[in-house]
């Protein structure tokens, strides 16, 4: 190539690649999984730097044995009669390149097997081993969380820390898929099957995921947290969702409703319902969120009567303070 | 009728016609061009698609296409890049190509070779009429994963013309399997045993077999689809006793052998291109051969690879791990023996061979980084996020589109008769090589922190936004790029060189022939006595000579 292009190719990949490591510095990174929050992801995050550290090695083998070659017998003016010279193979070497990545990939796959021991993850468990998990829902487009005591949340698991938590996964009408980076690796929601997850969370705060198989139009917005506490306030936590209708109310109708409908039930991808007769309408927001109607899906297809309830009272109190007949609470 | 007698007969007419000679034309040449432009023209589309999806994503909350249009985007996109460019743009230089560099007058079946053709068209034109269905284009993803696809939650007709398309491609393809196989198999010139046959003859023979185990596949579980969709089966509907997983299984049982039909006559390019342009023969020949072989026959072993997330049980993730690593094993065969032949070459940097190169160097960054993804734990983070887009489109844009513009560029001469120019065709290398790192690089680490695929939208800061603009920079300079390479054609096509028969020096029998070659391809085939049958006619002639 003439040596202008050349310099000024060069030139521009520094520069991409100085404002990539600039912006990778500046962030949080993305140069390996986000920092663990459980035996789970840090057996994983091992594994990820293991392979990044012989991959990479092989990477800078083969790319500067290439940028040597090239180099180093570059044609230089010579004429392309002028022939290289005529060797046609070597089969120790064919040997060598054949049994070298063999025991790579074995210690990578070795590796990986000790690790994945500790991680103890996705076997399908017996449904009668998975008694007192919290089951973990996919629907268009919420998550919704059932704890062994019968209280719902959605949208927010809570978990307890230092407390091994079977989750059982599993979806109320199309694929979706459950994960939270800094807990584990994700596991796929699938209509018609349980899939079982053991979890252990062993650091406070509240870790950011989001449903990550494509499930619909609002795919995107699928968003989920799981906040883990010290195990007593989680044991508390539960105990006062249990009979926190609001409580439960407002994080349905925010997880839920408000995706389409607007916060305020304004209005977005769906109608503004803000003042829709429907909301007084006891019997039919129950008809319209079991089994949907027109665009909207079946949102609650398979909510318990509680939850229901609990979004009723809570539309109620919000959006028609002081009518009466519908809510109880 | 007598007094008509005079005129020449309707079928002389029609095939001499500037049109009409194209429509009725069984040439294996003028069907590898006709499949090869219109592939091109697909990729243009598929190109704007990709385009729009990085506009979209360039800045959190971006309004520039509503979330079905999106959908409909990433849906559209892959569809036409996997079934409308890749696949056929192989078959269009296989075409071209295989009858010519075994030393034969055509393909084994001419007329089904046309229909192939044809049905590739037809196929192409049913996909993009979806835009004008009702309901829109489909917007399931170009895998259709049900129950998603299925009529409850994708209604409209969008869905059900793009089983239709696949279908018709799907015959399209097979039809073509099958010439390709016969042609290879019974058309050889004389003393063109299996070990003198061109890599790219080799390539192209497991990309015919591959298709023919693996299509039938996509074709039975698209009818199952197509049934549950209209006549009120319910095969992957759960809620009616179906299975959603069988839908997984079934497809990737085809998707897993696709990807390595892309990726194969890919390999086979470069295995043409490399030692042609380093002035030697290909350094050990039999072992890319048959590694080429053995990653066909362990790519049907690997399809729940795609389905590490999907619960199965463990022994099942270590298999599929295991049976990816071991592809890992004849990849790199080929990767060190293509780093052999340019030991102590004599290297010249034609726009093929940098295209060439610069495969090695992006396939490589593909191909390890699919060993990550291997690593099934690992792959319960990567799995369906940015780091998959990023290692996909390394392999396919790096790997396969790479390829396809080294191919391009070294048979041009041979194909139109006239030499694509350097200067631009450097340029266009340059500015494809800097975007597409650019474009593809930051996606690993979007997909680390956490970035799912096929989201029309995020709302996420910090280093999500640099890396999603950074991408979408690239994604521009790479579009610079193809259109340096639509430029450097149409000038070519109005000024350009013409091309002798043997322009580069190459080794194989299609430079034997005139550029660009007659419609019987050769008067005489020379006996084949090696795999580099015209290197050895040129040291004959110059041993005569002397």
């Amino acid at each position: 190539m003439p040596p202008p292009v050349r310099r000024s190719a060069f030139v521009l990949s520094v520069t991409l690649a100085l404002v990539l490591t600039g912006t990778a510095a500046a962030g949080n990174g993305g140069l390996a999984p986000p920092s663990p929050a459980s035996p789970n992801a840090a057996s994983i995050r091992d594994i990820y730097w293991l392979i990044l550290a012989i991959t990479g090695a092989i990477f800078v083998i083969v790319t500067g044995t290439l940028l040597l070659f090239i180099f180093r017998y570059r044609s230089k003016g010579r004429p392309r009669e002028l022939e290289g010279s005529q060797v046609r193979g070597h089969t120790k070497l064919e040997l060598a390149w054949t049994a070298g990545p063999v025991i790579l990939l074995a210690i990578i796959a070795g590796f990986v097997f000790w690790k994945v021991s500790d991680i103890g993850a996705t076997s399908s468990l017996p449904d009668s081993q998975a008694k007192g998990a919290i089951t973990i829902e996919g629907h268009q487009y919420y998550w919704n969380f059932t704890y062994p005591n019968g209280a719902i949340s959605v949208d927010t698991l809570r978990m307890p820390a230092g407390r091994a938590m079977k989750l059982t996964i599993r979806s109320a009408d199309v694929n979706h898929s459950w994960w939270i980076p800094a807990l584990a690796g994700k596991l796929d929601a699938i209509p018609g099957k349980l899939n079982h997850m053991t979890l252990r969370a062993t650091k406070l705060g509240t870790f950011a995921g989001q449903c990550a198989e494509f499930c619909g139009v609002l795919h995107a917005a699928m968003l989920a947290h799981a906040q883990v506490l010290p195990a007593a306030d989680y044991d508390s936590w539960v105990s006062r969702r249990a009979n926190d209708k609001l409580g439960l109310g407002k994080e349905t109708f925010v997880g839920v409703c408000a995706k389409c409908h607007g916060l305020a039930a304004q209005g977005g991808y769906g109608p503004n319902i803000a003042q829709n007769p429907l909301l007084g309408d006891r019997k039919g927001l129950t008809n319209i969120i079991r089994h949907g109607t027109g665009k909207m899906p079946a949102v609650g297809n398979d909510w318990s009567q509680a939850q229901i309830d609990a979004m009723i009272a809570y539309l109620h109190k919000r959006f028609a303070q002081g009518a009466s007949g519908g809510g109880q609470g | 009728m007598a007094a008509r007698a005079e005129r020449p007969p309707l079928s002389a007419v029609v095939a001499e016609g500037r049109v009409s000679s194209w429509l009725t034309t069984v040439d294996h040449k003028r069907i590898g061009i006709l499949y090869i432009l219109t592939s091109l023209v697909f990729f243009i589309a598929g190109g704007v698609l990709a385009l729009l999806m990085r506009a979209q994503l360039a800045t959190p909350g971006e309004h520039i296409v509503t979330r079905n249009s999106y959908n409909e985007l990433f849906t559209m996109h892959g569809t036409t890049m996997i079934f409308l460019v890749v696949v056929p743009i192989w078959a269009g230089l296989g075409n071209y190509l295989v009858p010519l560099m075994i030393g034969a007058r055509d393909m084994a079946f001419p007329r089904l070779n046309a229909l192939s053709y044809w049905l590739f068209l037809l196929g192409g034109i049913i996909l993009y009429s979806s835009w004008f269905a009702a309901g829109g284009a489909p917007r399931a993803g170009w895998t259709g994963y049900a129950p998603l696809s299925e009529a409850g939650y994708t209604p409209g007709h969008g869905m059900d013309l793009w089983i239709l398309s696949l279908h018709v491609l799907t015959l399209s393809s097979l039809a073509g399997a099958i010439n390709f196989l016969v042609t290879i198999h019974r058309l050889r010139a004389p003393g063109m045993s299996w070990m003198r046959m061109p890599l790219f003859v080799w390539s192209m023979e497991v990309y015919a077999a591959l298709l023919v185990v693996a299509l039938p596949a996509l074709s039975a579980g698209l009818t199952m689809l197509l049934l549950d969709r209209q006549a009120g089966t319910h095969f992957f509907i759960p809620s009616q006793g179906g299975s959603a997983l069988l839908y997984q299984h079934v497809f990737w049982f085809f998707g897993h052998p696709e990807v390595y039909i892309m990726i194969l006559p890919a390999m086979g390019v470069v295995s043409e291109v490399i030692p042609v342009f380093s002035r030697k023969p290909i350094f050990g020949y039999t072992a890319i051969a048959l590694s080429t072989v053995a990653i066909g026959f362990y790519s049907m072993l690997v399809w729940a690879h795609h389905m590490f997330t999907v619960g199965l049980p463990g022994y099942l993730q270590g298999f599929f791990m295991i049976s990816s690593m071991i592809i890992a094993v004849p990849t790199g065969i080929k990767i060190f023996n293509w780093l052999a032949t340019t030991w102590r070459g004599n290297l010249h940097f034609d726009t093929p061979m940098l295209f060439a190169l610069g495969f090695i160097v992006i396939f490589t960054i593909g191909g390890l980084s699919g060993i990550f993804v291997a690593a099934y734990p690992f792959d319960w983070q990567a799995q369906d996020t940015y780091f998959v887009v990023a290692h996909l489109h390394y392999v396919l844009f790096g790997g396969s589109i790479f390829a396809v513009f080294a191919a391009l560029h070294y048979w041009w001469p041979k194909i139109f008769g006239k030499m694509l120019s350097e200067p631009l065709g450097k340029v266009s290398f340059w500015l494809m090589f800097v975007g597409m790192n650019l474009t593809f690089f930051p996606m690993h680490m979007l997909g680390l922190l956490g970035m799912p695929r096929r989201i029309y939208t995020y709302h996420y800061g910090g280093a999500w936004e640099g890396y999603n603009l950074a991408s979408t920079i690239g994604s521009g300079i790479m579009s610079l790029g193809i259109l340096v390479f639509a430029w450097n054609v149409l000038r070519t096509h109005r000024a350009g060189a013409r091309a002798v028969n043997d322009p580069w020096l190459a080794d194989t029998l299609e430079w034997y022939t005139t550029s660009p070659p007659p419609p019987h391809n050769f008067d005489k085939v020379p006996y084949v006595t090696s795999p580099r049958p015209l290197r050895d006619l040129r040291r004959r002639l110059a041993e005569s000579r002397a």
